[in-house]
């Protein structure tokens, strides 16, 4: 694992990015992601002095009376988007190339998920955080904040990848949890149907979910010579075979396979990128999240 | 000229070819493990390709051939019918080749020990006629015809007429071959004896003096005259060092029936009437012993007091020379001898050298700089 989530280049890059969701635009006002009430949130953040032109009824009187000042309760302000960043860490996500030995495809979308994080922080979005596999998902509440930033740090560098996508009863928890206009971004290789399956009923549910999939360049090229043992991390079914001998068939059934679940993703009206792990890391989100990916809407 | 093997069982070495077939094999046959999540769209052929791959084709083409040279070299190749049809033409030593017509395309040779060509000097000595004849019918190859140029009178012909599987042309021209000088070696005696054969030894001495030989005798203890032809030894026990080792160096002894000699094949030289042998020789060195096998007197040997004994004694002790010289048209060959074996040349010097050459190319290949790693 890198030693730092994201390269410094992709952290440059991601200046030109932000983090907007259709279905809550113009839908309370301000900003970005507008609203925050000020004043009526439920969460207390601190206490400032009075200044002029706060509302008297925002003063708390109690405090006026230790302390013989003016004081204004503020509440945390409260972006009425969060950000969901599911991150499917189930066995198949600890393949790497023999090109690049160190680097899986769970690093790389460890790195996806810290940079958007980063672009969360930097537009005051709430974010939260989910690693999906069938062992415990790893939650984290929705909140904003450095300290929730380097808590999500925290996770990701403990994470490893075992197990098997987690099925319908292990997904509970998301649906009790992500709310009605939140911005949910999966990051997986998407080989398992019920990863599809997830997107599609979060999508239908009104929530709005960018797909990331991550690929090995061995997925993509097939640039297997020779004899090999090919091994399902997850089934831990075994394929023997000439890696020239199977390449025709497999790229053809995979190309097969990667457009029906392109198809399945556009007529869930889900938004999805695809990162090969000899691309930059930032090749997905620039797609999704970019200029011209937030206008046309992804591929 | 046919190619073949004298053992072909050696080519069962070829089966070490195997060996550097499977070195350049191995490696292909395992399977890496691979993780790889895309499996489901992997699909099992049913009969996974397994074209056999070999590494570094070069190499193993040098190796398999150096083992293959090894084999065939094990095997021992040879050429067959090695020898030419040219026909032949000998010529007895004696004759001028010049006054006799012959083809210009035959290989003309001397009837002479190495049958050599004929513009080389004539040799000058008495060659064994009958022997080269037949040996010079065994050489030649079945298919060339053999012209004999000898002369009316032959010397070196012996008792039996030249048996030969060719067709020879005998082609007698006047003249006569270098004669063998006969040297006929007088007979020069030396009588030892101990007191117990005293009685056998006066008739050695009556028979030299009958036939008017100088006898030299003496007891055991004296030495042997360095011109004595023949030993006559009458005494009991081995024979000592230094009479063996005259007998080694060519003389001939006649040994009491008590004296104890090496053991040997031996062959009866004389007979009596009766056809009992009485004497038996056997060769020793350059020399020859002959052993009596009766007490040296009247009652076992009756033919010591016959009037043929000093004959016979000079005759058992020094051989005439058998008779040599033939009427040429006498000696006329035979026909009906064995037919020539097939002659063959041996390879194996040159699959040897052969073998070094592969050897070396092999080294070089395999340790050259430029070899990759071996996967």
């Amino acid at each position: 694992m890198p030693e730092t989530l994201i390269p410094a280049d992709v952290r440059h890059r991601l200046k030109g990015l932000s983090l907007i969701a259709r279905r809550a635009v113009g839908d309370r006002g301000i900003g970005l992601h507008a609203s925050h009430s000020r004043g009526t949130g439920l969460e207390f953040a601190q206490y400032r002095p009075y200044e002029f032109g706060d509302e008297p009824r925002q003063i708390d009187w109690k405090l006026y009376a230790r302390s013989d000042r003016f004081f204004v309760r503020e509440a945390e302000r409260e972006s009425p988007v969060a950000l969901w960043i599911l991150l499917d860490a189930s066995a198949s996500m600890a393949q790497a190339d023999a090109r690049r030995a160190g680097f899986s495809r769970l690093d790389a979308g460890k790195g996806l998920v810290a940079a958007l994080a980063e672009l969360a922080l930097a537009q005051g979005d709430r974010f939260a955080f989910a690693a999906l596999r069938d062992t415990g998902l790893a939650l984290t509440r929705p909140a904003s904040g450095t300290r929730h930033r380097d808590r999500l740090h925290l996770d990701l560098h403990g994470l490893a990848a075992a197990g098997a996508f987690p099925g319908e009863a292990g997904l509970a928890p998301l649906w009790e949890r992500i709310g009605q206009r939140d911005l949910v971004v999966i990051v997986s290789d998407w080989f398992d149907p019920a990863c599809l399956d997830l997107a599609r009923r979060l999508s239908a549910a009104g929530r709005e979910v960018l797909g990331i999939q991550i690929l090995t360049i061995g997925e993509r090229d097939f640039d297997y010579d020779g004899g090999y043992r090919f091994r399902d991390p997850e089934t831990g079914e075994e394929v023997l075979g000439d890696g020239a001998a199977l390449r025709a068939e497999y790229l053809g059934r995979f190309g097969a396979a990667q457009a029906s679940l392109h198809a399945a993703l556009d007529a869930a009206g889900v938004r999805h990128a695809e990162l090969v792990l000899d691309q930059p890391l930032d090749t997905p989100l620039q797609r999704l999240l970019g200029r011209t990916g937030n206008r046309a809407g992804g591929e | 000229m046919t190619p073949t093997l004298l053992l072909p069982l050696g080519l069962a070495a070829l089966g070490a070819v195997l060996v550097p077939l499977v070195l350049h094999l191995a490696r292909r046959t395992e399977q890496r493990p691979t993780d790889f999540a895309a499996l489901r769209w992997l699909r099992q052929k049913p009969r996974p390709r397994h074209r056999p791959k070999f590494d570094e084709l070069l190499l193993l083409a040098a190796r398999s051939l150096l083992l293959a040279l090894v084999a065939v070299f094990l095997a021992g190749p040879a050429l067959l019918n090695t020898q030419d049809a040219t026909p032949v033409i000998a010529f007895a030593p004696g004759i001028d080749p010049a006054t006799v017509a012959r083809d210009a395309k035959a290989r003309a040779i001397w009837l002479a020990p190495g049958f050599r060509p004929i513009d080389t000097p004539a040799p000058h000595y008495a060659v064994p006629i009958g022997s080269l004849v037949r040996q010079l019918d065994t050489q030649t190859a079945a298919t060339a015809p053999l012209t004999l140029v000898v002369p009316a009178t032959l010397d070196g012909a012996d008792a039996e007429r030249p048996r030969v599987s060719h067709h020879v042309r005998w082609h007698i021209v006047p003249g006569a071959v270098a004669a063998s000088k006969p040297t006929p070696s007088p007979l020069r005696l030396a009588l030892r004896t101990d007191t117990a054969h005293a009685t056998g030894a006066r008739y050695i001495r009556a028979a030299a003096a009958a036939l008017e030989l100088p006898i030299d005798s003496g007891d055991p203890a004296h030495a042997v005259p360095k011109t004595t032809t023949a030993l006559i030894w009458l005494a009991g026990g081995p024979l000592p060092a230094a009479v063996t080792r005259w007998i080694e160096q060519g003389g001939t002894a006649l040994v009491a029936s008590d004296t104890v000699v090496e053991a040997g094949a031996t062959f009866p030289t004389w007979h009596d009437e009766t056809g009992r042998p009485l004497v038996e020789a056997r060769a020793q060195g350059k020399g020859r012993v002959a052993r009596l096998l009766q007490p040296l007197g009247p009652m076992a040997m009756p033919a010591l007091v016959e009037p043929a004994f000093p004959k016979a004694l000079a005759e058992l002790l020094a051989p005439a020379p058998p008779p040599t010289r033939v009427e040429a048209s006498a000696y006329r060959p035979l026909p009906g001898g064995l037919p020539p074996t097939s002659q063959s040349r041996d390879l194996r010097a040159w699959f040897a050298l052969a073998i070094s050459v592969a050897w070396l190319v092999e080294r070089w290949l395999a340790t050259r700089a430029k070899r990759a790693i071996a996967p």
